[in-house]
């Protein structure tokens, strides 16, 4: 009798504690913001990127593009290149999104941070001689650089700048936008092979001329 | 006895295991032994009815046997266990062999980035190929590791090879290996590096001459331009 109390005891408390678990949310913004804590190291817990890091500001990117570039990275389409160490770091961490609806919920919460303002960094670049290289770009992200999600284009303005040099750099050299399933990264690189480091400089300069929430 | 377990993929995986095998030996042989004479001890001195303890200093001789003489056996154990230790460090660590080929391994968070020579055989010349967390080697022949890492420590760990070599920031590190058998076997880094640290695996490809001879013209042109 004494045993079968015990035993019923021991039940009831085994039962207690599965109950007190943490379950695991259902996917959206609750379970993104707890799959964020592996974000924050790089990109802050504000999602405002770090640039020791070459970590980008995220903050409000919308839902549909976090999840497309996640999507690369996890299947190598970004972040492939031996050269590309910060995609690598990018690429490595993406692949710990491995459930199924981790990468929306993540991308659903990171959509929905308020957009931090983000100082200008680089003292290179004319704005003016900007404008001009930026024609070439209107076409696909906007003429205020907001991104248009028709043609997969991001959206440029309230970006660190030196995030937006590096990609171009990265574009142009062949460390992004060259894997066959990265059809839109494909389409930009062509347009970055056009633009000398001046160019890219200029470009910058004018796409950060536009950002008027700048600090 | 380790191949049942954990299968042997390079040339001194079979030394090391034996070495561990060794140790577990001895050791496990030393610890039966004193924790069976423990609790015998316990059982022979258990308490009884009218009996007192006795204070024991320890100064008698025939008390002191009971250290000295399963010490000096030890010591003899470990004897053997450093011969063997050191063997097999100079075999694996400090004894290079001629390589048949030389490739580069970074770490880096939380990735593997390979160079492998292209079909000409030498490093960095224009058909070098370059890969990420994928390794890929010809089986019997010996390879040559320049490890070197782009950021913090990381640890080139192949369990199948019984390799573990440190990626240190600033320096290159030799190593080197001779595949026994093919097949794809793991690489993880055994050494914490950061958030990423658990997704820091790569793999080796253990391909036969004509595999890897494809696997290398198809892939020689490809990156080379990259």
């Amino acid at each position: 009798m004494q045993r079968t109390r015990s035993f019923g005891a021991l039940f009831a408390v085994l039962l207690t504690v599965a109950a007190c678990m943490p379950a695991e949310p259902e996917q959206g913004i609750a379970r993104g913001e707890a799959l964020y804590d592996t974000c924050v190291p790089c990109h802050g817990p504000q999602g405002q990127g770090n640039e020791a890091l070459g970590a980008p500001l995220i903050a409000g990117l919308p839902q549909w593009y976090l999840e497309n570039q996640l999507e690369k990275y996890e299947n190598g389409w970004r972040g492939g290149h031996p050269m590309d160490t910060v995609g690598i770091r990018m690429r490595s961490m993406a692949n710990a999104l491995d459930l199924e609806g981790d990468r929306e919920s993540v991308s659903e919460y990171v959509a929905s941070m308020p957009v931090p303002a983000v100082p200008a960094s680089l003292e290179v670049g004319d704005p003016q001689a900007g404008q001009q290289v930026y024609q070439t770009c209107i076409a696909c992200h906007g003429p205020e650089a907001g991104g248009n999600e028709a043609v997969q284009s991001p959206p440029l303005v309230g970006q660190h700048d030196w995030y937006l040099l590096s990609q171009l750099h990265k574009f142009k050299r062949g460390w992004r936008g060259v894997n066959p399933n990265d059809t839109w990264g494909q389409t930009m690189r062509p347009n970055s092979m056009l633009l000398s480091d001046e160019d890219m400089e200029d470009v910058v300069a004018y796409i950060r001329s536009l950002d008027q929430t700048e600090e | 006895m380790f191949e049942r377990l954990a299968i042997q993929a390079s040339s001194f995986a079979g030394d090391i295991d034996g070495l561990i095998l060794l140790i577990a030996v001895l050791v496990g042989f030393w610890f039966i032994v004193a924790e069976g004479m423990f609790f015998w001890l316990i059982w022979r001195f258990r308490e009884r009815p009218d009996q007192k303890s006795q204070y024991i200093t320890g100064k008698e001789k025939h008390l002191k046997r009971w250290v000295t003489i399963p010490h000096a056996l030890v010591l003899v154990c470990d004897v053997f266990i450093i011969i063997g230790a050191v063997r097999v460090w100079y075999d694996v660590k400090q004894h290079l062999p001629e390589p048949d080929t030389v490739i580069r391994v970074e770490g880096q968070q939380w990735a593997w980035v390979f160079q492998h020579p292209g079909p000409d055989n030498e490093l960095d010349t224009g058909d070098d190929i370059w890969t990420t967390d994928d390794l890929y080697v010809e089986v019997d022949r010996t390879y040559h590791f320049r490890l070197s890492s782009r950021d913090v420590l990381h640890n080139f760990s192949v369990p199948a090879f019984r390799l573990k070599q440190d990626a240190v920031p600033g320096r290159t590190i030799t190593g080197w290996f001779h595949a026994t058998s093919t097949g794809t076997y793991d690489i993880q880094c055994a050494e914490i590096c950061g958030i990423g640290h658990g997704v820091m695996a790569g793999r080796i490809n253990i391909q036969d001459a004509e595999t890897h001879a494809s696997w290398m013209s198809e892939n020689a042109t490809t990156t080379a331009a990259q």
